[in-house]
């Protein structure tokens, strides 16, 4: 016989035990819904209502409603549509270079998978994605430094012409999402890494007798086999990316001009440098609906995938 | 073919050549830690340096040790209030039927759309407010209530597998919610939370932005001060170096530690791995 007491439905028994075990149920989940409740909804309704003033952080006292004009004059601000333009090619180029450096690295560690060695590098190979990123981009800044950097150093040896990497204008956003994507390629090539690992190794073995080569294995077994990882790490790394600020900080501050201005770092600099808080919380009321749009579209987007 | 245990000769000098992409950077910090100013950006490069030169370090940590003091408070502060808040919510979750409770895990998860930017002006005000600014529980109190999400949602997936019959047998013999929460259920998922705390540890321990709005001098953390170092006059290297290897040690260790969990941790439970 078996009673299933978890499943029971509360109001079937008896009054005052329902009582108890509900009060018991609530101290369970109150606390963490209410502090969460307290830290993301109160603050975002807060900045909303920011951002429908003229307000400066110093002068708080005195605030003007200006109703919409805040969000107005963002859509025609240029400093904000090219930090959009930014996010959008560091994001663009960040998770391009991810995929194909992911999967080759992937590729290499899943033929070493039964090696040891293969195991001791592997590890070593992910180090870079939870280190904390403003060191990651103070190590580039030092490697990249265009006179005295070690990375020019050794391009003038082999010859080349050494790029300014950081500090040109057309170049350092390039260089940002170089940096970038190096830090999180060992993420990429993980979770590629556990689709390959889920491949029935017959398949191999019946790819081998018919004589494919290895572009048809890759599109008829890996890439089916990996399609759903990757799209749950593009995901990940495209809302990670919106909140895109820490290595931007510490290596260009959005500059040389406005070549790496990020959407994070102008709603930062609105808020911290100029005190304009309530045009810095417009700003961070369209990052979050940014977010919530490109969330519930891959969301969708997922589901279907994974319904096929 | 290259298969099974005999993978292709090439296999292994790319796997090395792969590793030295991801270490060599890190590297060459590393070493740069143990070199004078002049020896940082000195031309040829010097490429190994003398390890007994450690006035970085000393340097760096005679002035600002508080920091360190502070950021170590901050994480450790907040990994176990983060924890304490999210166990119980995430056991409740798997546990109890009741009305709205997918809907309820969905806003949880929803949650951690929110970008912390979103978050900074307000909170500056109402710890100006309380005059909780520019202290440790400002930072404390935050990162914790920012790591919910992830700690709830990534715990409900270890509470999913205690073994139904084993909640059952236990309330049977009259044990309440509490005593099977604390004596079932946390025992059985050990493990689990331990790495959930370890991700929430290394999220507080790295967060810079947030630290920027809540704190202006007695209570910064080591990335705030290691962020300092680059001004607009000039860069000190020589505490950069030193300060990002400090900066590094907590999350390389706890990397190669966990790194079985590290996919499905950072997927927050969407990838097993």
């Amino acid at each position: 016989m078996r009673f299933s007491v978890v499943d029971s439905i509360p109001g079937s028994r008896p009054k005052s035990q329902w009582d108890r075990e509900s009060r018991e149920r609530l101290i369970f989940l109150t606390p963490a819904v209410a502090y969460l409740f307290l830290l993301t909804v109160f603050p975002f309704l807060y900045s909303l209502y920011l951002s429908l003033y003229q307000v400066k952080l110093t002068r708080m006292d005195r605030k003007v409603f200006v109703g919409f004009d805040n969000y107005a004059n963002l859509l025609t601000d240029s400093l904000f549509l090219h930090a959009c333009l930014n996010i959008g090619i560091i994001t663009g180029i960040s998770i391009v270079i991810e995929i194909i450096f992911g999967f080759l690295a992937a590729k290499i560690f899943f033929a070493l998978r039964f090696s040891r060695a293969g195991g001791i590098l592997r590890s070593l190979s992910i180090l870079p994605m939870m280190i904390t990123p403003i060191c990651i981009g103070l190590i580039f800044s030092y490697i990249l430094n265009p006179t005295l950097g070690i990375a020019n150093y050794l391009i003038k040896g082999a010859g080349l012409p050494p790029p300014g990497w950081l500090s040109d204008q057309t170049f350092a956003l390039f260089t940002i999402s170089l940096i970038n994507s190096w830090q999180w390629t060992p993420f990429m090539m993980l979770l590629m890494l556990a689709g390959l690992m889920s491949i029935p190794t017959e398949h191999y073995e019946a790819a081998e007798v018919e004589g494919a080569r290895w572009w048809h294995v890759a599109r008829a077994i890996e890439i089916p086999a990996i399609k759903s990882v990757v799209l749950v790490g593009v995901i990940l790394r495209v809302i990670d990316n919106l909140r895109f600020f820490d290595i931007v900080y510490v290596t260009t501050r959005g500059g040389p001009g406005a070549s790496t201005e990020v959407v994070t770092l102008f709603a930062y600099k609105q808020d911290y440098q100029y005190f304009q808080i309530g045009y810095g919380s417009a700003a961070a009321v369209v990052i979050l609906a940014m977010s919530i749009v490109i969330t519930t579209f891959a969301a969708g987007y997922l589901r279907r995938a994974e319904g096929e | 073919m290259n298969r099974g245990t005999h993978p292709h000769r090439l296999a292994l000098p790319a796997g090395i050549l792969v590793a030295v992409a991801f270490v060599a950077p890190m590297a060459w910090m590393f070493l740069a830690s143990f070199k004078s100013i002049e020896g940082i950006f000195s031309l040829p490069p010097r490429w190994i340096p003398d390890f007994t030169y450690v006035d970085n370090y000393t340097k760096l940590l005679s002035q600002n040790w508080v920091f360190l003091v502070n950021s170590i408070i901050v994480t450790l502060g907040a990994t176990l209030l983060c924890m304490v808040l999210s166990l119980p919510a995430a056991f409740g979750l798997v546990n109890f039927k009741f009305r709205g409770r997918e809907f309820l895990a969905d806003w949880i998860l929803s949650t951690r759309m929110m970008p912390p930017i979103a978050a900074g002006v307000p909170l500056y005000i109402i710890f100006n407010t309380i005059g909780l600014l520019d202290t440790v529980w400002a930072l404390i109190v935050v990162y914790a209530g920012f790591n919910i999400p992830f700690a709830v949602w990534v715990s409900m997936s270890f509470f999913r597998r205690v073994p139904r019959e084993t909640i059952e047998a236990a309330m049977l013999e009259g044990c309440s919610w509490a005593q099977i929460f604390t004596k079932v259920a946390l025992p059985l998922t050990r493990s689990g939370i331990a790495t959930v705390a370890t991700f929430v540890f290394i999220f507080a321990w790295n967060e810079l932005l947030l630290a920027l709005f809540l704190t202006t001098r007695a209570a910064k953390t080591f990335p705030v001060v290691i962020s300092s170092f680059v001004t607009n006059s000039m860069t000190f290297w020589e505490m950069i170096a030193a300060s990002s290897v400090i900066q590094a040690i907590p999350p390389i260790i706890f990397t190669l530690l966990m790194q079985r969990h590290i996919v499905s941790g950072l997927t927050m439970g969407a990838v097993k791995d």
